[in-house]
């Protein structure tokens, strides 16, 4: 069947546009969101329409990233559902899903972020902290283990990826007073081959970075519910942690607070520290470091050198080596009052008076960072590195807190100083942070970007509305109102001859192409 | 102790001071789902079915639920007598030369254009819809902003927000005419976050007090 529709798609397929698939969270483990699909260009992206729509019935946010591989492209949804889709129909194949057990505490919605697959078994998070391969041709559940205890706090949103013979996943809870890790499953069994702490115990290395006679490290989050990525020639998987427990009440955990609000290098075959850097040294915004860890060549002084970009949630652009973890370029991409620059060693230059108080007390970005989760891209054509941002302040509020096992545990708030905080869509030069375009937004963004060897970039909103910017210059050349939040990381692939776009949008799946001739 | 209850659990919607944000103002001392203590503790208990109110019995026990009740009453404003007024007097007013159905609504008369008054009565305090009508730009309801397009080859339309995005704006006039318009190179849509609500502040002290009399009766029954 497979072989039959292969076939009859290639009678007809124009040999200048070869097959595309889109295999990973991030297409390639590098995380460049780029398809080399360039059929669908900035002179006629114009005339793209809707090839097919696919209606999940799953209320909540929608944040899938889809794989395509084969004839057939593999979704997951909120509340633990996911299907194997007809490339040419969107007629579902199969379809899983698993009841979320009662009283699990989450802290934004019962979501998914996507599959990951290798041969031929895919592999899910559930929300309630379990790891789970399914046969791809069957949807079957090949085995499921547990990652971590839901009724810690723990839960699971994070798309994995394959690195090698391993499964790497993340996990999320730090509003809950959890410790963050990083595990690795052996792809086969399900058997959790190593764990990385992102809270070093006392004793540990970083460890002093913690208040010494303290549990405050068991509560000290770190959670790392956004995917990664992995560099084969080094062996290296980079992962962002996210924000301390308590979350924007420094008082019970004085000092740096390693390795939260950091991306670290771990050796994919033990999970030990390579290297580590900390974006935002005792952070008390909510700053988590949950962006795409990037792995592009930038230019330093004439030369290439092998990094690792980041537009942080706390308003700065990074560069960083991604042999040795050291500091290549910062600069800010949005308006950011709490620190004048990042110092050489890669350590923000603060400006007094910014933390939270009992009274409430301003500071850019808000809570939700400039770039948030939402999934960036680079283009190696335009040699330019995409995200949206979101522009504004928040007042940060502190207050008292005990912990209670698998509550709520902040000790903080934030609430809005800006009244109407906007957006935009930034084009970075990744070996500078220098700001080549800003396409703006009426308000924070809702989703990610896709980059296209068509000259395009990708991307949606909160009103709803699906569009193309030129990648070099960020002028809106199309647009489509598909009437419900933007909120995934948009695709692109090309089969028979034709290149496709597909995003999701409310509780639908749409999918984009030109007329078939 | 309720305050730092208040804080972590309630603020994120009620905002930090109970004084409203996504959820309803808890300060008013008027509540939709019922005013006494006892409506109090069941909402916070049970959550309210139809909004994005949770209950909250299964995750803190009584005692924390009383500290909370504790806390609102100590940021509720105190309650105004009821002004002395004609209510009959009041919504005749409101329908005729007040002008205020062109673009409210209550029950199935009126317009859409400006904020639902059908159950205004339970969700503002007397305080409230007083500085409402004096200063309509005090306390402005999120999305009823002031929008102007700019069409090329025609005049200026200004009217409420029923849209906006970034490729087009919607919008409705004080004569309840709806707009559509593309955000291009050719038209502009401009918003302020103001209200296209006049004043009524030159209104006599009596048909003031009318009129307030009459809001507060509109408690959707």
């Amino acid at each position: 069947m497979k072989a039959l529709f292969l076939l009859s798609l290639a009678a007809v397929a124009p040999a200048q546009v070869p097959d595309a698939d889109w295999l990973s969270y991030g297409n390639n483990l590098a995380a460049w969101r780029y398809s080399p699909a360039g059929a669908i260009n900035v002179s006629n992206v114009k005339r793209l329409q809707v090839e097919w729509v696919f209606q999940t019935g799953i209320a909540g946010k929608n944040e899938t990233t889809p794989l395509v591989r084969g004839n057939l492209m593999y979704v997951t949804a909120p509340e633990n559902a996911a299907w194997a889709l007809d490339l040419a129909t969107g007629r579902p194949v199969w379809s899983y899903t698993k009841p979320i057990p009662a009283g699990i505490n989450v802290c934004c919605g019962n979501v998914n972020r996507g599959f990951a697959i290798s041969g031929d078994t895919l592999f899910k998070t559930n929300v309630e902290a379990t790891l789970v391969a399914l046969d791809a041709a069957t949807g079957t559940v090949k085995w499921e283990t547990s990652i971590a205890d839901p009724r810690k706090g723990y839960s699971a949103t994070v798309a994995p990826i394959v690195a090698k013979d391993k499964v790497i996943v993340g996990i999320a809870g730090a509003e809950f007073g959890t410790r963050g890790f990083i595990d690795a499953y052996d792809a086969k069994t399900g058997r959790r081959v190593w764990r990385f702490w992102t809270v070093p115990a006392p004793g540990e290395f970083g460890g002093e970075t913690w208040p010494a006679d303290s549990k405050a490290y068991e509560q000290g989050g770190g959670s790392t519910w956004v995917t990664g990525t992995y560099d084969p020639e080094l062996n290296l998987i980079y992962w962002g942690t996210g924000n301390p427990g308590p979350d924007m009440n420094g008082d019970v955990r004085p000092g740096d607070n390693l390795f939260t609000c950091s991306l670290v290098a771990l050796d994919a075959d033990t999970g030990r520290r390579r290297w580590h850097f900390q974006y935002t040294p005792h952070d008390v915004h909510d700053w988590d470091a949950t962006e795409d860890p990037v792995l592009v060549d930038v230019t330093r002084g004439g030369r290439k050198v092998k990094a690792v970009i980041m537009a942080n949630r706390n308003g700065f652009y990074y560069a960083l080596d991604r042999t040795t973890g050291e500091l290549l370029a910062a600069k800010a991409y949005t308006k950011v009052d709490w620190a004048k620059g990042i110092d050489a060693k890669g350590r923000p230059i603060l400006i007094p008076g910014k933390d939270p108080t009992e009274e409430g007390n301003v500071a850019c970005p808000g809570g939700g960072g400039g770039h948030n989760w939402h999934p960036s891209a680079y283009s190696p054509k335009t040699g330019l590195y995409y995200f949206p941002t979101t522009d504004g302040c928040h007042v940060y509020w502190r207050t008292g807190q005990q912990y209670v096992e698998g509550q709520w545990y902040q000790a903080s708030t934030f609430s809005g100083a800006t009244t109407n905080p906007t957006g935009a869509i930034v084009a970075v030069d990744p070996s500078t942070g220098e700001t080549r375009w800003r396409f703006p937004l009426v308000s924070p963004p809702s989703s990610g970007l896709v980059a296209t060897a068509g000259g395009l970039v990708f991307s949606g909103d909160p009103q709803g509305y699906f569009f193309a910017l030129d990648a070099a210059t960020g002028k809106a050349l199309w647009k489509r109102q598909l009437g419900g939040v933007v909120i995934s990381g948009p695709i692109s692939w090309a089969r028979g001859g034709r290149q496709f776009v597909t995003v999701s949008a409310g509780q639908a799946i749409y999918t984009f192409a030109l007329p078939a001739e | 102790m309720g305050r730092g209850l208040f804080r972590i659990l309630c603020a994120p919607c009620h905002g930090i001071g109970a004084k409203g944000g996504r959820g309803p103002d808890l300060t008013s001392g008027v509540y939709a789902a019922g005013s006494t203590d006892r409506d109090l503790f069941r909402v916070i208990a049970n959550g309210v079915a139809g909004t994005e109110m949770p209950g909250y019995a299964a995750r803190f026990g009584e005692d924390n639920i009383w500290r909370l009740i504790a806390y609102l009453r100590s940021v509720t404003v105190r309650q105004d007598p009821p002004p002395s007024g004609d209510k009959a007097a009041g919504e005749a007013l409101f329908w005729g030369k007040g002008g205020c159905g062109a673009c409210h609504r209550v029950g199935q008369r009126g317009s859409p254009a400006g904020p639902d008054l059908s159950r205004i009565g339970r969700k503002r305090s007397l305080a409230y819809l007083r500085q409402s009508l004096v200063d309509p730009n005090a306390d402005l309801t999120a999305g009823f902003y002031k929008i102007t397009a700019r069409p090329p080859g025609a005049a200026a339309v200004t009217g409420v927000q029923r849209g906006y995005d970034n490729f087009s704006c919607q919008l409705m006039t004080m004569s309840g005419q709806f707009y559509s318009f593309p955000r291009d190179e050719k038209t502009t849509c401009d918003r302020e976050f103001t209200s296209i609500m006049p004043s009524y502040r030159n209104l006599a002290e009596g048909e003031l007090n009318n009129l307030l009399v009459y809001l507060l009766s509109l408690r959707g029954e």
